[in-house]
């Protein structure tokens, strides 16, 4: 559960945020997230972060875009309205196939993105409260749950000597 | 991994990640400089230019245009297949280049799509106003009518093209505009006017960096590259195909798709250059576009330059060795008739002149690459004509023989063209980062850092241990 009260441990280095989030989360501290100004790569392993399912998401989409097309070139060119230009078939899956593959392409990248920004809750003008304004230029923060039993004093230790260059407390709103 | 000794760093002069913010957001931060406010200037005349010749052909209709009974086809879908080839090489940098694993695309794939986005807007530009009733421009999607019920032909490829190009106008959209909101994220927060901090905000969409976010960010990221690379290369296909599955002498070809795909990404990367071997000094971005990442664009164009030149000579042995004298004269024409000269401008800029990037001084030579890209653009715009005007002109009635020539209205239309897309182009450069910042940030090797190998992330490289 994510709590209101949070200390930021700040970091310089993709390298030394690396270590500190696993030495914290042995240490057994409860990590709220770690905001970084560009995807560093293992974190999201070292956090336990659950592999997106935003993949079968994308499936489902290109699955639904190939049966719309499919159904929708069928339905007029089959069943609504025949008609016959130079004598060559209605019903032909050939040439049903770039149609197929571009709504396939269509409805995949709209699904999933739309789907991203959900589970992301993005929108346009969204307010967000911003963990540090640094985060989206040059520093590292890794944002952990004060909760009533949390030995703060112990906890700021192990951020700085983990490499931290400021340490600071934050209400954050959810 | 880019301190291997075979390899130049992809970041010149030593830089820190705020440095590169720092960099890449001065252009939008600062007040307008005099030559961006020349160039815009110059820009929109130009665009007013095509929005006055567009005006009057379609108040007038296209017999303001040269065509004739023979050549129905020949400005118009010239200039749409051209720009449509020039918007081939963002998607391709980012998301082909992505899938091998190029890194060095992260310097220009930012202003690439951009330039693939505007180029789009050229090429639908053309359809619409080709079809010289622009106001029934939605008849070829399949909607319920007031004619019966009468939907297309979904056997036309021009049906398949409707699709194929919005779907790749939309695609690139929503690729480019992902990428760009974490970029968009860092000038919110570095914002300093009230306006900007507004407007940044808005499109931010409250993006926060976190590892959540940016884990789910790298999955889509590798996804929309793996179905754009197909979209692609499938576009420029299905565009061949309007000309393939007819039957005209010249067009009638299989050997279309690959070929019209080779030479969309020349043109591509042929105009990528354009823009970037100025924008990289007037922007002051040399660190980042630096000879290497110019190098690596030159060798793209060599080899797609000789991929068609290769496609143009087996036209020719397809056409003497099918037997079809229809065929074979097609392509006589082509080389030795009226339009020998469009013919040979072609050639010499697509094949010929291309082989000078087997020397180093070439790729490594900015103002010869911009010669080169210049000249590129200009052997690309003929191939098309030559195409699609030699194939037409001399059709099967010798009786119905005659020449196309362009009138006024038609070169103002392409003069005017260049004015939209470089509107377009300079709006971005004002407006937005045009190098992808947070993608440099993860391939940055900094010095003093201990090891430094650990930031150089793949967008898209999503990890799961």
């Amino acid at each position: 559960m994510d709590s209101n009260k949070l200390l930021l441990g700040v970091y310089d280095n993709p390298d030394t945020v690396l270590e500190a989030t696993e030495n914290l989360i042995k240490g057994g501290y409860d990590i709220k997230d770690v905001y970084t100004p560009f995807a560093v790569h293992g974190l999201d392993r070292v956090m336990g972060v659950k592999r997106t399912r935003l993949s079968t998401a994308a499936f489902v989409f290109a699955m639904l875009g190939i049966a719309s097309a499919l159904s929708l070139m069928i339905y007029t060119s089959v069943f609504d309205w025949q008609m016959n230009i130079g004598g060559k078939p209605s019903f032909h899956i050939p040439t049903y196939i770039p149609i197929t593959f571009e709504l396939g392409i269509l409805f995949t990248a709209f699904g999933m993105v739309s789907c991203f920004f959900i589970v992301n809750k993005m929108f346009w003008g969204r307010n967000t409260d911003v963990i540090d304004i640094r985060v989206t230029d040059d520093m590292f923060v890794i944002a952990v749950n004060i909760h009533g039993q949390t030995d703060v004093k112990a906890l700021e230790n192990s951020l700085i000597s983990n490499g931290a260059i400021e340490v600071k407390e934050r209400i954050y709103e959810i | 991994m880019y301190e291997s000794p075979i390899r130049e760093t992809l970041i010149l002069g030593g830089k820190t990640y705020h440095d590169i913010s720092t960099d890449i957001c001065r252009p939008l931060e600062n007040k307008a400089s005099k030559g961006w406010w020349i160039g815009f200037t110059i820009s929109a005349l130009v665009l007013a230019m095509w929005i006055y010749a567009t005006t009057y052909t379609m108040l007038v209709g296209i017999g303001a245009w040269g065509l004739n009974k023979t050549v129905g086809w020949a400005f118009d879908i010239t200039n749409f297949v051209f720009w449509v080839g020039i918007g081939h090489a963002g998607t391709l940098i980012s998301a082909v280049l992505l899938l091998f694993r190029q890194k060095w695309r992260m310097s220009i794939n930012r202003s690439a799509e951009a330039m693939t986005i505007f180029a789009v807007i050229c090429a639908a530009s053309f359809i619409v106003s080709h079809m010289g009733r622009p106001w029934v421009a939605y008849w070829p999607i399949p909607l319920p009518n007031a004619f019966g019920s009468l939907w297309v032909n979904f056997n036309s490829p021009l049906v398949w093209d409707v699709f194929a190009i919005s779907t790749y106008f939309s695609v690139s959209l929503v690729f480019w505009y992902v990428g760009l909101i974490p970029d968009i994220a860092t000038i919110r927060d570095r914002a300093t006017t009230k306006m900007r901090r507004f407007m940044y905000n808005y499109f931010s969409m409250g993006w926060n960096g976190s590892t959540r976010s940016w884990h789910r960010y790298e999955m889509i990221s590798l996804i929309l590259a793996g179905i754009s690379t197909p979209l692609v290369l499938s576009v420029h296909s299905i565009v061949s195909m309007d000309f393939a599955t007819s039957l005209v002498p010249g067009w009638h070809t299989t050997i279309f798709p690959p070929y019209f795909v080779a030479g969309a990404i020349f043109s591509g990367f042929g105009m990528v250059l354009t823009l970037l071997v100025v924008g990289r000094v007037v922007l002051k971005q040399e660190e980042y576009i630096t000879m290497e990442h110019l190098d690596a664009m030159a060798r793209i164009v060599m080899l797609t330059g000789t991929l068609v030149g290769l496609a143009y000579i087996t036209e020719f042995f397809v056409a003497a060795y099918s037997g079809v004298e229809y065929e074979q004269y097609a392509f006589i024409n082509r080389a030795t008739g009226p339009y020998w000269w469009a013919y040979w401008i072609m050639m010499s800029c697509n094949l010929i002149a291309p082989q000078v990037f087997w020397i180093k001084w070439a790729r490594s030579t900015p103002w010869f690459l911009f010669f080169m890209s210049i000249i590129v653009n200009i052997g690309m715009w003929f191939e098309r004509f030559v195409i699609i005007v030699t194939s037409l002109h001399r059709d099967f009635l010798p009786s119905s023989w005659t020449m196309y020539m362009p009138t006024i209205v038609e070169v103002a239309i392409l003069v005017g063209s260049f004015g939209l897309f470089f509107t377009f182009y300079f709006l971005f450069v004002r407006y937005l980062p045009t190098i992808n910042m947070t993608e440099l940030k993860s391939i940055l090797v900094m010095k003093d850092s201990k090891h430094s190998d650990h930031g150089n992330s793949e967008k898209g490289e999503a990890n799961h241990g």
